[in-house]
């Protein structure tokens, strides 16, 4: 826990290392620009209180220094400077201080500061936050995006206002950087409606501005953006900003109810008249505020974008926008509107006064010399926000509680339901499979008597029967023995579908060649010429995969039984993704018949001249549907049948097969029911 | 063949007995076969012994059917591989169902081998020959226990 003070003044460095170190922040001090970057070299300060005014130059280049080197981005900077121009503390917050002092300075103001700026640091170490950003250019989300992650903040994108409010809506993130322009509702408008949200209101949002805009900061304002940042900004600059809006939203929700009015409150004072904003620092100021001053109404709202104060002194008559128009402003801002504001007039006019309440000020004094009144004023306002502050925060803690409370019971049923079903489907499932386990065993047993006693009839009894009655035993037997290929083949299929399904890598080429080879083992006396083309490689299920080529393999060895120079060849298309394809030379089949093809029980040939149950085809479409793929055909009656298949849900195939119409019109079967 | 040699047939469908029992013969297997028509019939005959306490021999083979009433294939199986005398026996599961979780169970509890029931007779009555020329001839017979 270190500090760094960089300050041309002898006094004030060796007052506030004194002060510090008593307050157990061990500080260290330097005069010069080029000395601060040396230590800063050499070790990590948590905080460094910095000067603008430099004798080798401006204090904010070397804020902008340490917002862009990454291992210095959590060190908190305070400003800490005469406040000659209001233009300063408003450059000097936008390039990424935490907070910004006036000289003459208060030490115990700077001390609770400087103290609650470490503590801050060391509370909001990013990690699991997360930062939701709406920007329309792909280049600088992208940027800003690995510059977030960088800084391990989880990220969210998203490039309209719409979308990025759905999303914040349903992600919740911890905060959100928007760009000011967008092509539907701008970036204003999507904060204003998160600050509309009452689940969302508190998220801290960055408004991105275009570097042209020169009311950025009154825009920012008006939309009710925590902070805004332009976007030619270094993406430290970005970083900074976020992680201190981030870490004063942090701040806020434990803080308000601890922080007293005996803590440091900052007064924003706006007067035309130099002399007048001089009293009133130095009475303020006593009283241990922490007094801001500015000039105009406009150097006000722009100061306010930029920092929040407890209360603002507002002349009524000031060139410019007027009293009466900031004060509109202000109180119709979504992230200030409740700061307080005390309008002073120097003159007694019964219809300034009624006209300044009627802009939205909550209290007005006349301007004089006894500053009693004033005081006391001041210290009621302060003491009503705060009672007000609590009330909302009692309000708000209520509201998210109930919020969270409908949450968890919709949750809660959610989940409640989801175990119904599942454990309904699991019923489902088990009853499914005694019934499978039934049909396997107790359909076929009969079907075995009525076979087997059949050939006994044959085999026993044949020299009482003519040749009619040999026949029909002879049908029946076939019959039986039908059916129980059916049973058979049905119990495959259902196997498909409730089976295991495990993604693996499959040397398709070698389960090809398995299967042919046990094929051409139960077939011996068939001559087929059988190429697998090598390397077929794939990620699927070997289970499943087989089944598939013992199906399609199978059909090709059926098919080209009529074939004097069987041909069964198996490879793949040279294109991406990979088709792969069974192709026979044998029977073929009439395309108008296609879609027919996978339906189940559906056959393309007389049984009399191929065996077969009309399942074969159905299941292989199970097995290439669960890999997520498709399978089609193309064929031509006696000159053969190609079967195509992916195993990746990879739509782009569709593109993949233009230029061949064939390909295109059957493509869609492996979708069709 | 060891003509001396008993076959248990544990089975409850008669139809598939009497089709069992016509492969065999058709096979010219003629050794002696006992049939047991559920799982209880077939401990009984394996390890139960009579009122004077004898007990009857020991088949060479047993051909065991899963689904029986009162006690089914797999617990038979395992009393057959828990009790002392009988743990050693070839045993082959005959039966319709090849599911998996029956395959699995059958080799689990200790069976010898597992055969499907084809439909087909002319392929059952292959496959109970070539059972009985496997277990009865080639096969040589564990050693009897003496309990």
């Amino acid at each position: 826990m270190k500090v760094l003070i960089v300050d041309d003044s002898l006094t004030i460095r060796m007052d506030l290392t004194e002060i510090l170190d008593a307050a157990a922040l061990p500080a260290v001090a330097c005069a010069t620009l080029a000395e601060a970057r040396r230590k800063l070299a050499e070790e990590h300060f948590e905080l460094v209180i910095l000067d603008i005014l430099l004798p080798d130059g401006d204090g904010i280049e070397l804020l902008k220094d340490i917002r862009s080197i990454a291992s210095a981005r959590d060190t908190a900077v305070m400003l800490l400077s005469t406040e000659a121009e209001i233009r300063d503390r408003v450059r000097g917050l936008t390039t990424g201080a935490d907070d910004y002092v006036g000289k003459p300075y208060d030490p115990n103001y700077v001390v609770a500061r400087a103290h609650e700026l470490v503590r801050r640091n060391a509370d909001s170490t990013p990690g699991e936050e997360t930062v939701l950003v709406i920007d329309d250019s792909v280049t600088f989300r992208e940027a800003l995006k690995d510059a977030l992650e960088q800084a391990s903040y989880r990220v969210i994108v998203s490039d309209t206002g719409e979308d990025g409010l759905r999303l914040a809506s349903d992600q919740r993130p911890s905060a959100v950087v928007v760009d000011g322009q967008l092509p539907g509702i701008d970036g204003a408008t999507v904060i204003r409606r998160i600050r509309l949200d009452a689940a969302l209101r508190g998220l801290p949002c960055l408004l991105l501005t275009a570097s042209e805009d020169r009311g950025a900061e009154v825009h920012a304002l008006d939309a009710g953006a925590d902070a805004f940042v332009r976007k030619d900004e270094e993406i430290g600059v970005i970083l900074a900003r976020l992680k201190a809006a981030l870490r004063s939203a942090g701040a806020q929700a434990q803080d308000r109810s601890t922080a007293s009015l005996l803590g440091p409150k900052k007064i924003l004072a706006v007067d035309d008249s130099e002399t007048h904003l001089q009293e009133l620092a130095e009475v303020l100021r006593a009283d241990g505020y922490e007094v801001v001053l500015a000039r105009s109404g406009e150097e006000a709202l722009q100061l306010l974008a930029v920092q929040p104060v407890d209360c603002v002194l507002l002349d009524l008559l000031m060139p410019g926008i007027g009293g009466r128009e900031t004060c509109r402003r202000i109180k119709n801002a979504p992230g200030i509107r409740d700061i307080p504001i005390v309008m002073l007039t120097a003159v007694e006019d019964r219809e300034a006064m009624i006209q300044g309440l009627g802009a939205g000020a909550d209290d007005y004094i006349a301007k004089s010399s006894d500053f009693d009144l004033l005081r006391a004023r001041v210290l009621a306002q302060l003491r009503r926000k705060q009672f007000e502050d609590e009330t909302r925060r009692i309000r708000e803690q209520l509201l998210r509680a109930e919020l969270e409370a409908v949450e968890a019971r919709a949750a809660r049923e959610i989940a409640e339901e989801r175990t119904k079903l599942v454990a309904e489907l699991q019923v489902k499932n088990e009853e499914l499979e005694s019934f499978s386990y039934s049909v396997a065993h107790d359909l076929r047993a009969p079907l075995r008597s009525i076979d087997g006693f059949g050939l006994a009839l044959l085999e026993d009894y044949a020299d009482k029967l003519d040749d009619d009655g040999r026949q029909f035993l002879t049908y029946v037997r076939e019959s039986a023995q039908q059916m129980s290929q059916l049973i058979d083949d049905m119990l495959a299929l259902s196997q498909v579908t409730r089976g295991e399904f495990e993604r693996a890598p499959v040397d398709l080429s070698s389960i090809a060649r398995l299967v042919g080879a046990q094929l051409q083992h139960a077939t011996p006396d068939r001559q087929i010429e059988f190429i697998v083309a090598d390397g077929l490689s794939a990620e699927g299920d070997t289970r499943l995969m087989t089944i598939a080529f013992e199906n399609l393999l199978g059909n090709a060895w059926k098919y080209t039984g009529a074939q004097e120079r069987a041909r069964i060849e198996v490879g793949t298309l040279d294109e991406e993704p990979r088709i792969f394809y069974v192709r026979d030379n044998g029977a073929g089949f009439d395309m108008a018949y296609a879609d027919k093809l996978f339906g189940m029980f559906q056959r393309l040939h007389a049984r009399s001249e191929f065996e077969g149950t009309g399942i074969g085809l159905a299941t292989v479409q199970r097995v290439i549907r669960r890999h997520g793929g498709r399978i089609w055909a193309d064929a031509k009656v006696g000159q053969g049948a190609t079967f195509y298949f992916t195993l990746d849900g990879d739509i782009r195939r569709d593109a993949s097969v233009k230029g061949r119409p064939e390909l295109v019109r059957q493509s869609t079967l492996g979708t069709a029911a | 063949m060891n003509r001396e040699a008993t076959i248990l047939l544990v089975e409850d469908n008669p139809k598939d007995e009497a089709l069992t029992l016509r492969a065999l013969k058709k096979a010219n297997i003629s050794n002696n076969v006992v049939v047991a028509r559920d799982g209880v019939e077939a401990i009984d005959y394996l390890i139960g012994s009579g009122p004077d306490g004898s007990r009857k021999p020991l088949p060479q083979l047993i051909l065991l059917d899963l689904k029986l009433p009162k006690l089914d294939g797999h617990e038979v199986l395992k009393r057959i591989r828990d009790d002392e005398r009988t743990r050693l026996l070839p045993v082959v599961i005959l039966t319709t169902s090849v599911e998996e979780i029956d395959r699995f169970e059958g080799y689990r509890l200790g069976a010898n081998s597992y055969v499907r029931k084809p439909v087909d007779f002319t392929e059952f009555a292959r496959a109970v020959v070539q059972l009985g020329l496997y277990w009865l001839v080639l096969n040589e017979q564990p050693p009897v226990i003496r309990a």
